[in-house]
């Protein structure tokens, strides 16, 4: 009764005060974005208008830009190398995405569920910490490492081969035009997997340990658990590991660079080293900032899609 | 509901950077970084000379520019406040550092109409020309040297002078004495000699030219047999647009087609399509290439990196014209504050002594004395290029003509290599790009 009775009694004693809080709570917040606010106007909103501006001019990245309106992109439609560079991103997608989540899933259910449970806990921290160290190496460091291994005449993968007896075996892994992308791929995933792992079984480790206790009372087997529990509970980070690869892939250029330069014959070339051949070697900064403009529309539609669909699930799971 | 859909999405873009930096694995950051920052205190005038260049330490060149900085401080009593720049770090960010006031005083700069010549057009570079006479630098310099520094709307070859040469560099062909001992062959002098070499090795199972098809050595080995067929008027033509060019006949056809017919018949290693120059170099440090066709920026680094055989240089074989031109350039950008001081600096380079520091070093000097230069291996090198420049051979180099025309050449010559096109189609690839950039140059 009390409590049925008592806010109206305060309601008529602050009135004012009632409304001013809100309000001046609300100043406050809005302060503290202002320090991002600044920073992502600064560093992003300004340089995609500036790009958008260059990609609609004829500019050697000195002098006077000339205005040529949507010629680059139209030049850009046309041109054979930029539709290549994009069937390459989905050659990235797979390597740099899809095959490190379900890799990265079951590595991470393995170790947190079998390993870190049969074993000393540190056995399965080490193979984590194992999985996530191509993420520690510079890019260019594993790359120079790569192009040693998969040199064609004096790389250790193709002397290992040989002394084996299997010449047919030692190809021209980053030389030839049907090995280049696939050898680019599994490099990549090398790279890639050791990421989902460590986000994987850090999900794992907040997931009620008693939904599993309760399957497994209830008779459900490893995989019945994996499917029913653990994957949805994981969702959430599933969803992450997935927009950032995927954008990742996207834009890939680091390893491209280091291992192969867009080569042989572009057939590994991507989007992002695309620009970049532009940009710098050809002086074409206009059709460079052209190529920016389209992969950075797509990975903003990218990661709309994915954002999207992420709060229709937690909105059908009422989360 | 909506504003908290929109809020976060707003949120998830701009945690959307830092969650990529850990998926990316990283970028390649070598080309950032210190630009601008050149020294505490500003250029002032008459004390300080601000000086990039991008000459290794232990290089000939580095060895020289050092002991030039030292006589210039000593003669001037001025401070160089030098800094060593990467050479990808000078040429991608050149235009922008040479437009505001954080460039240096004097800088080394990549010669070529994409390079020098196009900073030139923007009138970011001092026009050299009275300093050149006035110092006598025209005199020094061989005709085709003075080509590299001589730039009229962005175009070597004619114009005023907008910087200043003083060293040279050219491709040759370097052999394995113990290995052609060991296969019983000679120094060819012609190029028919030059093939019955090569298939002396192949029958051996040696491939006998290193190659490296992912930089620039093949499209180098392309240039050199198509100047076997070319004469001055090509070179002209080729590189500065003086005439038409037919990539579908001689000298650029007969080029393709020996390329394509040497890799079909062993002479180059069909597996080299992703061989880089380091490789291909350090396979011939090793001894397992007999011969590599390359440029004398090697020439230096085999004398103190091969110790277990003897070698030595030839021209290759029958050819007058040589891809090969001045080497870098030194440039004094528009804004320079001291500008006295950086022709000063020029003039020291360009002193004997300092010359034939260089040269003693494995480099190649354009204005040293010959009684100076005492070292045998380093006579051989500067011998071999007297050869060409007496021929009035320097024909520059086949990526030079518009920009990034590296990449295409690079790209070409690996589907040679691979096999996987014709000669006729390579020549249409690379004779389309090369209309498309000068159409864009013109």
């Amino acid at each position: 009764m009390t409590t049925v009775t008592h806010p109206p009694a305060r309601a008529t004693t602050t009135p004012t005060r009632r409304r001013a809080r809100p309000r001046s709570g609300q100043g406050t917040y809005w302060l503290y974005l202002v320090p991002g606010a600044v920073l992502f106007i600064g560093v992003i909103v300004v340089p995609f208008f500036m790009n958008l501006y260059y990609s609609m001019t004829r500019w050697p990245g000195i002098g006077e830009p000339r205005w040529i309106g949507f010629d680059n992109y139209t030049r850009l439609f046309a041109d054979d190398t930029f539709w290549l560079s994009f069937r390459n991103s989905v050659a990235m997608i797979v390597a740099m995405v899809v095959v490190p989540t379900l890799v990265g899933l079951l590595l991470a259910a393995v170790l947190f569920d079998y390993l870190g449970k049969r074993f000393d806990g540190r056995v399965a921290s080490g193979l984590r910490a194992t999985y996530y160290l191509p993420q520690i190496l510079p890019v260019a460091v594993a790359g120079i490492l790569w192009g040693w291994v998969l040199n064609p005449q004096t790389g250790a993968l193709n002397v290992i081969l040989r002394n084996l007896g299997l010449e047919s075996w030692a190809l021209n892994w980053l030389g030839d035009t049907g090995t280049a992308l696939p050898t680019v791929m599994l490099v990549m995933i090398w790279v890639q997997v050791g990421y989902p792992v460590v986000i994987f079984m850090a999900a794992l480790q907040r997931v009620d340990p008693e939904l599993y206790e309760a399957a497994e009372l209830d008779g459900a087997g490893w995989f019945r658990r994996f499917r029913a529990i653990t994957l949805p509970q994981i969702k959430p980070e599933t969803f992450v590991v997935t927009l950032t690869c995927t954008i990742a892939a996207l834009k890939v250029f680091g390893p491209i660079y280091v291992l192969t330069k867009g080569g042989p014959e572009n057939s590994t070339n991507v989007p992002s080293y695309f620009a970049y051949q532009n940009f710098f070697p050809k002086s074409q900064v206009g059709y460079g900032a052209a190529i920016a403009m389209v992969l950075t529309v797509i990975v903003i539609i990218v990661s709309i899609i994915f954002m999207r669909v992420q709060a229709a699930s937690e909105r059908k799971e009422g989360i | 509901m909506t504003r908290r859909r929109h809020g976060r999405l707003v949120a998830g873009l701009l945690v959307l950077p830092l969650a990529l930096a850990a998926c990316s694995g990283g970028t390649d950051d070598t080309d950032g970084g210190d630009e601008g920052t050149g020294g505490e205190t500003a250029a002032t005038e008459g004390g300080t000379l601000k000086l990039w260049h991008y000459e290794s330490a232990d290089g000939a060149m580095g060895i020289a520019w050092d002991e030039a900085i030292k006589v210039f401080e000593e003669e001037t009593g001025a401070t160089v406040e030098f800094e060593r720049k990467a050479f990808e770090q000078i040429q991608q960010t050149a235009g922008m550092v040479l437009s505001s006031d954080e460039g240096p005083d004097i800088m080394e700069y990549n010669k070529g109409n994409a390079t020098a010549g196009l900073l030139s057009s923007q009138g970011l570079l001092t026009d050299l020309t009275d300093v050149a006479e006035e110092r006598g630098w025209t005199d020094m310099l061989p005709e085709s040297i003075q080509t590299t520094a001589r730039y009229e709307n962005g175009v070597m070859g004619s114009g005023p002078w907008f910087g200043v040469p003083n060293y040279g560099e050219f491709v040759t062909v370097y052999y394995n004495k113990a290995m052609f001992e060991e296969y019983g062959v000679e120094v060819p002098t012609t190029l028919t000699e030059m093939e019955d070499v090569m298939d002396t090795f192949v029958a051996a199972g040696v491939v006998p030219l290193g190659m490296a098809g992912a930089e620039y050595p093949a499209g180098q080995l392309f240039y050199e047999l198509a100047l076997s067929k070319a004469d001055r008027d090509f070179v002209s033509a080729y590189q500065t647009y003086t005439d038409d060019v037919d990539f579908q006949a001689d000298p650029l056809k007969y080029g393709a087609e020996t390329f394509d017919a040497w890799v079909k018949a062993g002479y180059v290693a069909q597996d080299s399509a992703s061989i880089k120059a380091e490789d291909m170099g350090v396979a011939f440090i090793n001894g397992t290439t007999p011969m590599i066709v390359s440029g004398s920026w090697w020439y230096g680094r085999f004398v103190s990196e091969i110790t277990g055989f003897d070698w030595g240089i030839f021209n290759f074989p029958g050819n007058t014209l040589n891809a090969g031109s001045s080497g870098n350039i030194w440039v004094v950008p528009e804004n320079s504050a001291n500008k006295e001081l950086a022709y000063e600096f020029i003039d020291i380079t360009m002193r004997p002594e300092i010359q034939a520091l260089l040269g003693n070093n494995g480099g190649l000097p354009l204005n040293a004395d010959p009684a100076d230069l005492t070292d045998p291996k380093s006579q051989e090198l500067i011998t071999a290029f007297n050869e060409v420049l007496d021929n009035d051979g320097l024909a520059f180099y086949p990526d030079w003509p518009v920009p990034g025309y590296y990449d295409v050449l690079v790209a070409a010559f690996q589907s040679l290599i691979n096999q996987s096109k014709t000669p006729e189609e390579v020549l249409t690839e690379i004779g389309t790009a090369y209309d498309d950039g000068v159409a864009n140059i013109g």
